[in-house]
């Protein structure tokens, strides 16, 4: 015996098809309320009807998906539009629903700050090179943050001049060419400050939502990796050795075609305990820290208790072990 | 349409190597194709370069009407994606307000892709939009309205013919028709090239109770990709 349904009709059949018991739902047929029944069908629980039946059945079997082969299930022509509305309303709640997915906001947040930061770079280097064309007396290492804002901040280039403490330039630009390089440079300390307000938000979600791993290895480290891992119940359940090559791509496929492994991804690389570290040993603690960095996010995912000062520094001091246990590099043989 | 035009079912027109479905919604393109005019019939280009199920109808051996549905079925679509193909089957399963009374069920993980379906699905009856994971009958179930006529199952995961054996069996009706679009670059990097995998899918259907009745390659239109046509066996 079976209980097979749909949203409108719950029947228990017997092994012979008949019908043993039926009952139907005499709800109010509105979009919304039909939306929420497919839902949790769609979601595998029960809807009251199919409760019923089972209690008064207990040894028939529920069948999800055993209306689909039942020859004689009546047709729902009348009802055909209150359906098709219902998938629309609930194919929308699904869609309006996704923004509540920490992974998906996280990835928004790291994609454009990584979009802006590459803009950025481009857009501050050619400022600096435009300035230090006519402003040939300021020094471009040393005042290099200080050049955009006064570029931006001033109504002559003299006047930019001497916020850097220089003389003015022999040859100036023209009104236009001036007026261009100001709006230059307040677009590139606009994108500073923006690229500031992007990563701000990085930490805070990503201390609240890996808030272990966050701490292991800096929440914009952990929002890349999530990003990159494609959410945090992927990464969670990656082995750490795909963890710790994350980011090494290229690498890895040319691994694939017998090239050797990639010690490490971008991410850990960008950690300092790795990269400023002595190359024979980068492998060593990169392992090292993926196998640990494995083990918080999996604590943050799976609801364990948080990582806290106490675990990083006994992190970091077996990091230090290893490197004490290698202080030369291997002989080449 | 020309006289050297040639109909494949109700709604589809080949006419040379392109192919024509008849626009349910006129006016609109979906996403950009061509469309055109005869007589009171508005036309919209099937461009198979963009649609797996396009260039497999181009490319058979086959009779390619032996591919399609018949207006008025039942249809599974899984991996709908936004919904480019999914429009052209909807032209002439459904048609203009769903007058021919099909069912046109599209399965689709990423709720991006599912906004586009909505809002194509808006605009013609009979096409179901359905958030789901596609790889699971009990996700699906409640939305057909009984077993399908025809399946296509279009989906960038491993063990897409595991998936597609797994889902047709629950699915199409006897006598109907499944089509599996099979992504090389989706199977495990592991397992040899692509001519492996692909012939890897064309066993574990062999193996299984679908008839298959045909590999298609899609070189040219679509790279590293096979499409494989099977039809459920007689009877149950």
């Amino acid at each position: 015996m079976k209980i097979i349904f749909d949203w409108r009709l719950s029947r228990v059949v017997d092994e012979q098809g008949n019908i043993v018991d039926e009952i139907f739902w005499d709800g109010q047929k509105s979009p919304s309320s039909v939306a929420n029944r497919l839902l949790k069908i769609q979601q595998g629980r029960l809807i009251p009807e199919v409760k019923t039946l089972s209690e008064r059945f207990p040894e028939a079997q529920i069948d999800p998906i055993g209306v689909l082969s039942e020859p004689n299930w009546p047709r729902w022509d009348e009802s055909e539009e209150v359906f098709q509305r219902a998938t629309l309303l609930l194919a929308r709640m699904g869609v309006a629903d996704s923004s509540r997915d920490m992974d998906r906001r996280l990835e928004m947040l790291v994609s454009a700050t990584l979009e802006a930061r590459s803009s950025w770079v481009a857009a501050e280097s050619r400022c600096i090179e435009w300035a230090g064309l006519f402003i040939t007396e300021a020094d471009l290492d040393s005042q290099r943050h200080e050049i955009p804002q006064s570029i931006a901040s001033s109504g002559t280039i003299a006047e930019a001049s001497e916020k850097l403490g220089v003389s003015p330039p022999k040859h100036m630009p023209s009104d236009s060419e001036w007026s261009s390089m100001v709006s230059h440079a307040s677009s590139v300390t606009s994108s500073s400050m923006i690229l500031e307000k992007l990563e701000d938000s990085i930490r805070e979600i990503a201390t609240n939502h890996m808030p272990s791993l966050s701490e292991l290895l800096g929440p914009i480290s952990a929002a890349k990796m999530v990003s990159l891992a494609g959410g945090r119940e992927r990464l969670a359940r990656m082995p750490s050795g795909s963890l710790q090559v994350l980011g090494a791509h290229a690498a890895m496929s040319a691994h694939r075609r017998g090239a050797p492994p990639p010690k490490h991804g971008s991410i850990l690389f960008s950690m300092p305990q790795v990269s400023r570290s002595p190359r024979w040993v980068r492998g060593k603690i990169a392992r090292y820290l993926a196998g640990k960095a494995s083990i918080a996010v999996r604590v943050d995912h799976f609801d364990g208790e948080t990582w806290g000062k106490s675990q990083i520094d006994e992190i970091n001091s077996e990091i230090e072990a290893i490197k004490a246990k290698f202080p030369k590099p291997p002989k080449r043989s | 349409m020309a006289n050297k035009s040639k109909q494949i079912v109700w709604g589809v027109r080949r006419e040379g190597r392109t192919l024509w479905t008849r626009n349910a919604v006129k006016g609109v393109s979906v996403r950009g194709e061509r469309r055109k005019r005869d007589g009171r019939i508005e036309w919209r280009r099937w461009d198979p370069t963009r649609s797996k199920v396009a260039a497999a109808i181009l490319r058979t051996r086959d009779d390619p009407s032996t591919l399609l549905p018949n207006p008025g079925s039942t249809c599974l679509y899984l991996g709908a994606s936004s919904g480019g193909t999914v429009s052209h089957i909807h032209d002439f399963v459904c048609g203009v307000d769903n007058h021919h009374g099909g069912q046109l069920v599209a399965v689709e993980i990423s709720p991006r892709m599912v906004r586009d379906l909505v809002k194509l699905s808006d605009r013609r009856p009979g096409l179901v939009p359905v958030l789901g994971d596609a790889r699971k009958p009990e996700q699906v179930a409640a939305f057909i309205r009984g077993k399908a006529n025809w399946i296509h199952q279009d989906l960038s995961i491993a063990d897409q013919a595991e998936t597609f054996v797994k889902m047709a069996t629950s699915f199409l009706a006897p006598g109907g028709i499944g089509i599996l679009s099979l992504k090389a670059a989706s199977e495990r990097s592991s397992e040899g090239d692509d001519n492996s995998r692909f012939q890897k899918a064309e066993r574990i259907l062999m193996e299984s109770d679908l008839l298959l009745q045909e590999r298609i390659d899609l070189k040219g239109l679509e790279e590293q990709h096979v499409v494989f046509t099977c039809s459920s066996s007689t009877g149950n």
